[in-house]
């Protein structure tokens, strides 16, 4: 299963990413448009700062089991519209900051959405872009980045490049 | 194996799930009277405040428990005996057990009024006592809440979304006092003085309370003034609901005290939730904690226990998170100021009013919680703070000088970078 996977130390912090998460969940779609929608999609990846001003992606894991799924009272993060997800249904989400509380990764924040019934606050975290990838297509904030920060794919052929990585360092090979 | 959850809510619910996945085999038997169809209690309030329907109230179909394979008695608890391993049902009927989880949470603590119409009070915690405060609703009425903790406030909310005119009775100085520290509490007391149909009243308790003559009932302070309300609801806290194990010689005052692994001090019998007695992170002592997240995290590590798989539990933590007036209102551990006198705060607070504080303990400079102000993305982080025990001096410098935009800890971004460069 293919799953967005983050390299903080390719990460210039840009926030590239966090732009093109916002703009995929807004309305229209589509940045120009999205700027001045009345309810303005937020963003579910966050550039956090660390030691000497680095910076690090931050998203939702997805964890299986998920401390967020369990907390929540409505049963509104669910694991049956995508596999591998956990998506937040707005429907239900009654905004009281269960699953905020119990995430480890600070990956839910609250703020009213324009897809929310009657547009009160509600969690936002990420989805996976799960409609985009059902359409072919990336997730939005692999898409935008350029230095292979995020990269969207195998999680296996993902640990057999660090192996090769690993090979290379035990050979003397600096990358 | 024939296992016996005695109460279906958080703990038990979540339980259950756990027990089917560990235990595919297994008999399981579920004894609750209010368990079809589940539904998640704290939404009562979500409900009088007409931001959820009844119906969305309920979280699973009413098929659930057939699907999870639960053999579902509708029945309350009257006894256990754990020398023969047997449980007896409130109409005598037996059920004899290999496992048995005690997860029948807790009652609201009685409002300790004195006077001929006490027994009139209104308390909110089931979906039998929303039906009941609804019907007492009368728009343009005023109701009474006893209580300034979370359950009167949001009786309060609920009430004034209803139409009714709300006398808010806090016994304390000021209201929320065991859940936020002096400063978030002031402001909570402040938006509410400032709240349309509602009048807060601080260190003030009900001594009697009697039927009016003209419709009502007649509440006297022990300020010595007298106010004469149509409907009185009282959020005072809760009890364990651990009646039924009294003859079983388990049941302590304060609720059933647990060890490690969630177990009781009978062989095989287990408790989780409201009913649970366990050691509380933050103050090191054992403590009840009557919050859902702990209900459902206990009712896991239960059932892995029970399961036979060696899970231990570290401990609770108290921990809250409430929309109030707009804002996100967060809490984690001790900042109760009565219980944290001799400890030391840190405070974050920017121009927009976003406020953070964490406390630390006096001696060991141990962070023990935290409180805040829209800062609900930190509490995850802080929450595990406290349970992983973490000093001051384990908090990067750069969280501490810019809690709002850090990289979390649990990132550990060095560490990360170094086994990528590898």
């Amino acid at each position: 299963m293919k799953s967005v996977i983050i390299r903080p130390e390719r990460c210039v912090g840009c926030m590239q990413c966090m732009i093109r998460c916002a703009e995929a969940h807004s309305q229209s779609g589509v940045l120009a448009l999205a700027v001045s929608e009345s309810v303005l999609a937020k963003p579910r990846i966050h550039i956090g700062v660390g030691p000497e001003l680095r910076p690090f992606p931050n998203k939702c894991r997805h964890c299986e089991p998920a401390p967020c799924q369990e907390a929540c009272m409505p049963g509104a993060i669910r694991s049956d519209i995508a596999a591998g997800l956990k998506i937040v249904d707005l429907n239900r989400c009654i905004g009281c900051g269960m699953c905020g509380m119990v995430c480890p990764y600070f990956a839910i924040r609250y703020y009213p959405a324009a897809q929310a019934p009657g547009h009160g606050q509600v969690a936002i975290k990420c989805d996976g872009c799960f409609e985009r990838v059902a359409r072919g297509l990336e997730p939005a904030c692999v898409e935008a980045c350029v230095t292979g920060a995020l990269t969207f794919g195998e999680v296996n052929q993902h640990m057999n490049e660090g192996v090769n990585r690993l090979a290379d360092a035990a050979f003397g090979v600096t990358a | 194996m024939r296992i016996v959850v005695v109460g279906l809510h958080a703990a038990g619910r979540n339980a259950c799930v756990w027990l089917r996945r560990l235990l595919p085999d297994a008999e399981i038997v579920g004894v609750d009277p209010e368990a079809s169809p589940p539904y998640a209690r704290p939404l009562i309030s979500y409900v009088l405040a007409r931001e959820l329907s009844a119906g969305q109230m309920t979280v699973e179909g009413p098929d659930f428990w057939d699907r999870l394979g639960v053999r579902l008695i509708p029945e309350r608890a009257a006894a256990l005996d754990p020398d023969r391993k047997v449980l007896t049902l409130a109409s005598g009927r037996t059920e004899p057990y290999d496992r048995l989880l005690a997860a029948t949470g807790s009652s609201p603590r009685p409002a300790g009024v004195g006077g001929p119409a006490a027994g009139d009070i209104l308390y909110f915690r089931t979906r039998a006592d929303l039906e009941r405060i609804l019907a007492a609703c009368k728009p343009g009425k005023t109701a009474a809440v006893l209580g300034g903790g979370l359950v009167g406030f949001k009786l309060s909310m609920g009430l004034l979304a209803q139409g009714m005119r709300v006398e808010l009775l806090v016994t304390s100085p000021q209201p929320l006092s065991l859940n936020v520290d002096d400063h978030v509490g002031s402001w909570a007391a402040a938006r509410l003085a400032r709240c349309d149909g509602l009048s807060l009243r601080t260190g003030v308790s009900v001594r009697t309370m009697e039927r009016a003559s003209g419709g009502g009932y007649r509440l006297l302070l022990d300020s010595g003034e007298e106010l004469t309300v149509d409907l009185v609801a009282a959020g005072k806290g809760v009890l364990p609901a651990a009646g039924w194990l009294e003859s079983s010689g388990l049941a302590c005052a304060g609720g059933l005290a647990v060890d490690d692994r969630l177990r009781t001090a009978a062989p095989d019998v287990y408790a989780a939730g409201d009913t649970a007695v366990c050691r509380d992170l933050a103050l090191d002592a054992p403590q009840l904690h009557a919050i859902w997240p702990m209900a459902v995290e206990q009712g896991r590590i239960a059932a892995w226990n029970m399961a036979g798989r060696d899970c231990p539990y570290p401990g609770a933590l108290s921990m809250n998170a409430i929309p109030l007036f707009g804002r996100q209102m967060v809490s984690v551990g001790a900042v109760n100021p009565r219980l944290t006198g001799g400890c030391a705060g840190e405070v974050f607070e920017d121009r927009q009013g976003r406020y953070l504080k964490l406390v630390f303990d006096g001696t060991g400079g141990r962070l023990i919680g935290a409180v805040g102000l829209d800062a609900a993305p930190r509490l995850g982080e802080l929450a595990w703070a406290v349970r992983r025990r973490l000093a001051r001096t384990d908090i990067p410098a750069h969280w501490l000088r810019a809690p709002e935009t850090a990289a979390p800890w649990a990132a550990r971004t060095e560490r990360l970078a170094q086994s990528a460069r590898l």
